[in-house]
């Protein structure tokens, strides 16, 4: 029989330390601080209420569908800058289907996320075989991206922007079940906001309870180690990327019923919106680790301080410096927390 | 206890104890306030309860600064709140924006219309809850659509149309028009009023993105005017454009190229001056923001609905070497 | 003894480059064999030739008595040969169970709803370390949090419990201090009293005649010397390593330079 052999060393955590170290509560505490924040200064009286909820709860849903997703592939390793442009990629093709081709909504729609899917099948083709950063091959297709959404819907609809949506069949239909307005009090709630809960309590059992989640983690961990032990890392890697670019077609598809069109440029620019997200939910830039659920209050956390800041009747402008300094706090304490766990002992 | 942890609880508590004290100060300032109370005319405190709220979709810059400007004036000569918000171009937020408008307290709101059926729904809502609705800068043939009373603004193609005239008057016949911003349908309808009216021939030229890196723009704007040479007027549709994109590739060219423009800047007041560019179309953003709020405020304090189902039109105004001087030092303020 | 691995003449080059040539080695079943060698010997490129990863150029390589040709790792892998790397063995940020299991996971449910039976797979994971003599009060934390010989320790387990036949473990205690070293050789003998055949690659002879049954000594890509434990003492196997007969030389050649100067 072995004698014990664990290392005095090894100090036992106490089990308040271990909670802190799950990422994403973290990020719930820094949610209930800001949350409070904004609370304190609201001049309206309906911040804390159900109008206020609903105001915020109406930015973060789509902000947060798309960085589950982008923290999952993060977790895995890897970055995609293409997710805003390809919102807007998405609204443009399903409204150029309907307006130019009159196709009904619902055909539309799968053909866009059939697109989708296989512009995020080739992201992570080109980023597994030629090992190059994920981060330069993603800005590569949100250029192409950009570019196409100008060029073609002004060659197809003769301007930039695709409008008229609602005249087309399937129409109602389709906005009924993602666009349309919950009534719950006096408030309107965006049905988005169920679309939101539904996709994270998905993505966090998809990550936490299956064997493709252990795989994310390992591929994103050390992803030779993982070839080692028989993990597909590239087939992993290449799903993720297709994940992100669905999830970012579907709110496409949300914003283009809502809108009822979509402008040529909509959506550039939210990609690092996703990243901060996900960031300040507790996922490591690194890889490796990090919290799909976390993500999803990175992105109220952002929908609140977007409702909390003109309920507050301060200059939007600090919206920006306020998500900067967010964006640093996370980043400082999610590092502080992955350095304990990675290299302390050897 | 950790230093991590001590922070955190800190934290809570400094920012819990600040919202008590700010929520404290309001409740003791309506306290005074209530027992100085007139009986007929509006108090300051009930004035500063109206709450007007401009949303548009603009970007902060010089142009919309001026907007927001004149809003916020009005806000402080009337004694009301006034809440400004740009989406920076995005259509989405905008529509989020108005939306939440209605639980913001917001008992009127403005807002611009490039894109009308982005914000319709919102717009409608909003119009459902009772609140009064104005559309400014943009959407002068939609606003009725989006349940807005009127619309403070400047027509595009009337502008245009303006600007071809003066076009006319100098004999120019082949005009270059280029669109500084590709989904920006006012721009396209000024190249088109200009059209209408010009007797020589217009012609779009896509310079998106032309805001973002002027000296791009202008190496792009130069090669334009030397593949035709027969070009000898370029209409630009902004200040910053004209100043500093196309004024220098013509001089950078030589050739006797008039240049109007549209909206103002105090380079682009200074080359009107100087004699560099011909005129200056004033479609006076001031007023937008501040006779949106204005309309708004007469409409809940008085039940106004002024314009009498049109549009109320803030421009075109043209500045040119007769009245550069006296706009110039307003420009340079920040008001105009 | 029956033979677990055995080369035969196995020969690797890499273009112009000849990493091995004429290397016969025998892995016999249920022993301790130690692959020693300097840098740059070619122990490297065995290990991986061994494991999988490259197939020899030159000569045969067999399992058993049969003659294989492993495409990657993982058919080494499913023919029970396990690899433990000394870099790669786990992955830090991942829990201890999850790192156990990774590549293996226990499922239940199935189709759409299959997923993992988290419980059972951290109640195998307490109950493997512990027969392995390591007392986890959490098999939830952080692998990383482990001391280096411990985390070594659990890739070890990992591979037994899988039913590796033949553990080959690359330098595992190169990087470790003492103690922690002494971990891992303890572990070693574990896993070959439980009926595995163990290849162990070091450069530290020391080490080595801890555990070792029979040393195969590689210099410069060919087979320096072979021994037997019981044929050897550790003084002998250190200065083979070290040179042999060619350090000898060396040594009179220095001493005559300082005798002079």
């Amino acid at each position: 029989m072995m004698s014990n052999l664990s290392d005095e060393r090894v100090s036992q955590t106490s089990i308040a330390t271990r909670m802190l170290r799950r990422p994403e509560l973290g990020a719930l505490i820094g949610a209930f601080v800001i949350f409070s924040l904004f609370w304190g200064f609201d001049t309206t009286g309906n911040f804390a209420a159900l109008g206020g909820t609903a105001g915020w709860t109406d930015i973060a849903a789509p902000i947060g569908i798309i960085a589950v997703f982008v923290s999952l592939l993060m977790i895995g390793g890897e970055f995609d800058l293409s997710t805003g442009v390809m919102v807007g990629t998405s609204g443009l093709l399903a409204g150029m289907l309907v307006t130019e081709y009159g196709l009904n909504m619902w055909v539309a729609i799968p053909i866009v996320l059939l697109f989708a899917a296989a512009v995020g099948f080739i992201n992570g083709m080109i980023v597994v075989r030629t090992g190059l950063p994920s981060f330069i091959v993603t800005l590569a297709t949100f250029f192409v991206l950009r570019g196409a959404n100008l060029a073609v819907t002004k060659s197809l609809t003769g301007t930039v922007r695709v409008s008229g949506i609602e005249e087309a069949e399937g129409f109602d239909s389709a906005h009924a079940i993602f666009a349309s307005r919950l009534m719950v009090g006096t408030s309107s709630f965006q049905i988005s906001i169920l679309w939101w809960i539904a996709i994270t309590i998905l993505a966090t059992w998809l990550l936490s309870r299956t064997q493709f989640g252990n795989w994310i983690f390992a591929s994103g961990g050390d992803k030779n180690a993982a070839r080692n032990a028989g993990v597909p890392v590239d087939r992993t890697k290449v799903t993720l990327f297709i994940m992100t670019s669905l999830a970012s077609a579907f709110v496409g598809i949300m914003f283009v019923l809502r809108l009822q069109g979509m402008q040529a440029g909509q959506g550039v620019g939210m990609e690092f919106f996703y990243i901060i997200a996900a960031a300040v939910g507790g996922t490591l830039l690194m890889g490796g680790a990090g919290s799909a659920i976390g993500a999803s209050i990175g992105a109220a956390i952002m929908g609140i301080a977007d409702i909390g800041i003109p309920y507050a009747l301060w200059d939007q402008d600090w919206r920006w410096t306020f998500i900067g300094v967010i964006l640093l706090a996370a980043v400082l304490v999610n590092t502080f927390i992955g350095n304990r766990a990675k290299g302390a002992k050897r | 206890m950790s230093f991590k942890k001590l922070a955190v609880l800190a934290g809570v508590a400094a920012l819990t104890l600040s919202g008590c004290a700010a929520a404290a100060d309001d409740t003791a300032s309506e306290a005074t306030s209530s027992t100085e109370e007139t009986t007929a005319a509006a108090t300051t405190e009930e004035l500063k309860d109206i709450k007007i709220c401009v949303y548009t979709h603009g970007d902060g810059g010089t142009f919309w600064s001026v907007a927001q400007m004149g809003a916020e004036d009005a806000g402080k000569d009337l004694g009301i709140t006034v809440d400004y918000q740009g989406s920076i171009n995005d259509s989405a937020k905008q529509a989020s924006t108005i939306d939440a408008g209605i639980a913001a307290g917001c008992n009127g709101i403005a807002a611009s219309a490039p894109d009308a059926g982005a914000i319709e729904q919102a717009m409608l809502a909003v119009s459902a809850a009772g609140i009064p609705t104005v559309t400014m800068n943009s959407g002068s043939d939609v606003f009725k659509d989006l349940g807005a009373f009127t619309h403070v603004g400047q027509d595009e193609i009337v502008a245009g149309r303006e600007a071809g005239y003066k076009f006319n008057d100098a004999g120019m016949t082949n005009i270059l028009c280029p669109i500084q911003e590709a989904a920006n349908s006012g721009l396209t309808d000024r190249c088109a009023g200009a059209r209408e009216t010009s007797t020589g021939t217009v012609s779009d030229f896509n310079l998106d993105g032309g805001l973002a890196d002027l000296t791009a723009a202008s190496a792009k704007i130069k090669a334009a005017l030397e593949a035709d040479p027969t070009i000898d007027a370029v209409f630009a549709l902004n200040a910053d454009i004209a100043a500093k994109a196309v004024l220098p590739a013509v001089q950078d060219l030589g050739r006797d190229i008039m240049i109007g423009t549209v909206d103002m800047s105090e380079d682009a007041l200074n080359a009107i001056a100087a004699g560099d560019i011909a005129f200056a179309i004033d479609q006076q953003q001031y007023a937008q923001g501040y006779m949106s709020v204005v309309l708004l405020y007469l409409n809940v304090t008085n039940a106004h609905s002024l314009g009498g189902g049109l549009p109320i039109y803030t421009g075109p105004g043209f500045v040119d070497a007769s009245n550069v001087a006296q706009v110039q030092a307003l420009v340079a303020a920040g008001s105009r | 003894m029956s033979i677990a691995l055995e080369l035969k003449k196995a020969g690797k080059a890499f273009g112009s480059v000849i990493a091995l040539q004429d290397v016969s080695v025998k892995v016999r079943q249920g022993s301790v064999t130690c692959i020693l060698g300097d840098n740059g010997a070619g122990k490297s490129t065995l290990i991986k030739t061994l494991s999988g990863v490259h197939k020899p150029s030159s000569g045969s390589y067999e399992v058993e008595g049969a003659e294989v040709s492993f495409g990657s790792p993982r058919d080494a892998l499913a023919a029970g040969i396990a690899t433990v790397y000394q870099d790669l063995a786990t992955i830090p940020l991942m829990s201890v169970w999850r790192n156990f299991f990774l590549g293996n996971e226990i499922t239940k449910g199935w189709g759409i709803l299959r997923r993992l039976d988290v419980k059972k797979m951290k109640e195998l994971t307490k109950q493997q370390l512990m027969e392995m003599g390591i007392d986890l009060r959490d098999t939830n934390q952080q692998i990383g949090t482990l001391s280096g010989g411990e985390r070594q320790a659990v890739a070890i387990a990992r591979a037994v419990y899988f039913g590796a036949k033949v553990l080959i473990l690359d330098e595992p205690t190169s990087a470790l201090g003492v103690r922690q070293s002494g971990i891992v050789l303890k572990y070693v003998l574990a896993a070959k009293d439980r009926g595995v055949s163990v290849v162990f690659i070091t450069h530290n002879p020391h080490h080595a005649y801890l555990v070792g049954d029979y040393f195969y000594l590689l210099n410069r890509g060919q087979l320096a010397n072979e021994f037997e434990r019981k044929h050897v003492e550790l003084d002998e196997l250190t200065k083979a390593m070290a040179g042999g007969a060619e350090l000898d030389a060396l040594t009179a050649e220095i001493q005559q330079v300082r005798n002079v100067s």
